[in-house]
């Protein structure tokens, strides 16, 4: 086909121009597929409730209004928030910090025995680090429920804390793996001959140095945690413990959606991970590909 | 204060290597192994009359879900959802890489609306494709009314609740499936194609000889991973659908959740992860056995 276009006489700008055109299909493609989605929870966040339950529906809000986002946020005097939504969002926030930065920091220090130590041993080490990453934790919740209940850790951050920082070790391991691999070993041995311990040397010189690596790993094992569903619904019940990605769910009703309520709360929970994300897209994608996160 | 440094720094590779690893060893044994342990035993008890003391049942439990139909239908669903949502997830994950590696010279709209996707939460895109697929004022059946079809219940339709969900979860993991091939695409040198150019290659035979080999270590990483998740599907089904209509939409993880967190019923659900371990292990253990033998 290219050879047959190229043939023709001003072959060459015109299958220019083609290649431009097909260029722009796909990219128009790629960009309403992933986009539309969430352009349209936005569109809904915008129409008052009475818009939403009008036939024809309408694309563009007939009149557009914050008042959603007001409702949700509890900024909105006459007409109490419906549902915690600060507290929530607070909760995500420590439980995906705390298990982030839990997460990286114990897998540095495998990474480290990993790329560094001279042992014995390193295939079973990553050996278990590649089955954790493929092990069904769902089939844990039961075990797990009884474990925190027993020990009464539910409804507690503790009880997401610990299992999340499990569930990003694999991945943060991986990553760790390679970045500490980068950094040349003399900077190492030149700290400890400076009278550094080599744990001294891991977390004044090793440890800076990998400071990008780092920070890959935290928003990774950040995103993993901020999105989880199960064991947020598992092992949190009580409705001021909720995370986020729960508690955006129990807007429904049994018969009722608020829709535009949903789509506000929606889309105020995903511009936190969507800005860290976006800005540092760079440093996700490469970290992304260093060992697969999840689907 | 000169001499304790020494001292301190005497421990061998070995010492070392056991302190660093001592962490995640402690977290692998308090969320992986011990709830392993404690699952398998729990599946032998009988906790239909509470959780105290609950009587010995040995493979009561096991014989019990071999019976159930609630079982096999849900193996039934969770294979359906692996067979759909796997491959229709791996074919537009790799159509949106093709497409968002092509020159653009505006490289963030295509990024932004790969990672987007990624970086939100299941649960989210459920609730997303749950308002999509509204039967009365949803986008969907606005664009098929539009084109003169007819409208049907998406969601409460035995036929269609198995597609909309599979939808809801394809589109979600196409953008991590497109992310790891994007990466692994980069990879490819350019000189590959020129020097197919020369020998007057189709694009057709650029994408079977050179890309798709190339790929194939990215294919599989994402090929992994997407199949242990869809082994594990639950928000998406849970928060559109409940399982329904009937159960056509439940899967082996929500009838797990159903048993042990509406029921109580510990020792069942226990049994009923058992089947859902063995299943996982049987497809990781074929691919990672493929996978062997190609290399």
């Amino acid at each position: 086909m290219t050879v047959a276009t190229q043939a023709l006489p001003q072959g060459r700008s015109q299958a220019q121009r083609r290649a431009r055109a097909w260029i722009w299909l796909a990219a128009l493609i790629v960009v309403i597929n992933g986009l539309f989605p969430l352009l349209w929870m936005v569109l809904t966040s915008l129409k008052p409730e009475g818009e939403l339950s009008r036939l024809p529906i309408t694309y563009l809000p007939n009149h557009a209004t914050l008042q959603n986002y007001a409702t949700v946020l509890g900024f909105d005097a006459t007409n109490p928030a419906p549902k915690p939504f600060w507290r929530w969002f607070t909760n995500s926030v420590i439980i995906s910090l705390s298990s982030a930065f839990l997460s990286v920091l114990i897998s540095s220090l495998v990474a480290y025995v990993v790329a560094r130590l001279n042992i014995k041993g390193k295939g079973i080490i990553m050996g278990t680090v590649a089955a954790i990453s493929m092990f069904p934790l769902i089939t844990l919740i039961v075990p797990l429920f009884q474990t925190m209940r027993a020990a009464g850790l539910l409804n507690t951050y503790f009880a997401l804390i610990i299992p999340y920082t499990v569930l990003s070790l694999p991945v943060c391991t991986l990553m760790m793996v390679g970045f500490f691999q980068q950094i040349p070993q003399d900077l190492e041995n030149a700290a400890m001959v400076d009278g550094c311990t080599r744990f001294q040397a891991l977390f004044k010189v090793v440890f800076p140095l990998a400071a990008p690596g780092v920070f890959t790993a935290l928003i990774l094992a950040f995103v993993n945690a901020w999105e989880e569903f199960l064991l947020a619904l598992t092992l949190i019940q009580r409705e001021d413990m909720r995370t986020l990605a729960v508690g955006i769910t129990l807007y429904q009703g049994e018969f009722s959606f608020p829709w535009a309520l949903i789509s506000a709360a929606l889309v105020l929970a995903m511009v936190p991970v969507a800005v860290v994300v976006v800005a540092f897209q760079e440093r996700v994608v490469g970290g992304l590909t260093s060992g697969g996160v999840k689907g | 204060m000169t001499s304790a440094k020494p001292v301190r720094r005497e421990l061998t590779e070995k010492q070392l290597a056991f302190w660093m690893l001592l962490p995640a060893a402690l977290l692998l044994l308090a969320v992986v192994v011990y709830p392993v342990g404690r699952l398998i035993y729990t599946s032998f008890f009988d906790y239909s009359n509470g959780p105290l003391n609950p009587p010995y049942r040995g493979t009561g439990n096991y014989q019990q879900a071999i019976h159930d139909p609630d079982v096999w239908n849900a193996l039934k669903v969770t294979l359906q959802y692996v067979l759909i949502t796997v491959p229709g997830g791996m074919l537009l994950g790799l159509a949106l890489a093709l497409l968002a590696n092509l020159p653009y010279r505006y490289k963030w709209p295509v990024r932004l609306s790969l990672l987007l996707p990624w970086s939100m939460s299941m649960a989210f895109a459920a609730l997303i494709f749950a308002w999509f697929f509204n039967s009365d004022y949803g986008v969907v059946n606005d664009i098929l009314r539009r084109l003169g079809m007819t409208a049907p219940n998406w969601l409460s339709s035995p036929q269609l609740a198995l597609l909309a969900t599979s939808w809801a979860i394809i589109w979600k993991t196409s953008s991590f499936v497109a992310l790891i091939l994007l990466a692994g695409l980069q990879t490819i040198p350019e000189e590959m194609y020129e020097a197919a150019d020369v020998d007057g290659a189709t694009p057709w035979t650029k994408f079977w000889q050179i890309t798709l080999p190339l790929l194939k270590p990215a294919i599989i990483v994402a090929l992994i991973f997407r199949t242990i998740t869809a082994i594990q599907t639950f928000d998406v089904p849970y928060i559109m659908t409940s399982g329904g209509p009937g159960n056509v939409t439940t899967t082996i993880a929500m009838l797990i959740q159903q048993q042990t967190l509406q029921y109580g019923n510990f020792g069942y659900g226990a049994a009923i992860a058992m089947v859902l371990f063995l299943f996982s292990m049987i497809i990781t253990g074929f691919y990672l056995r493929h996978i062997q033998g190609d290399s």
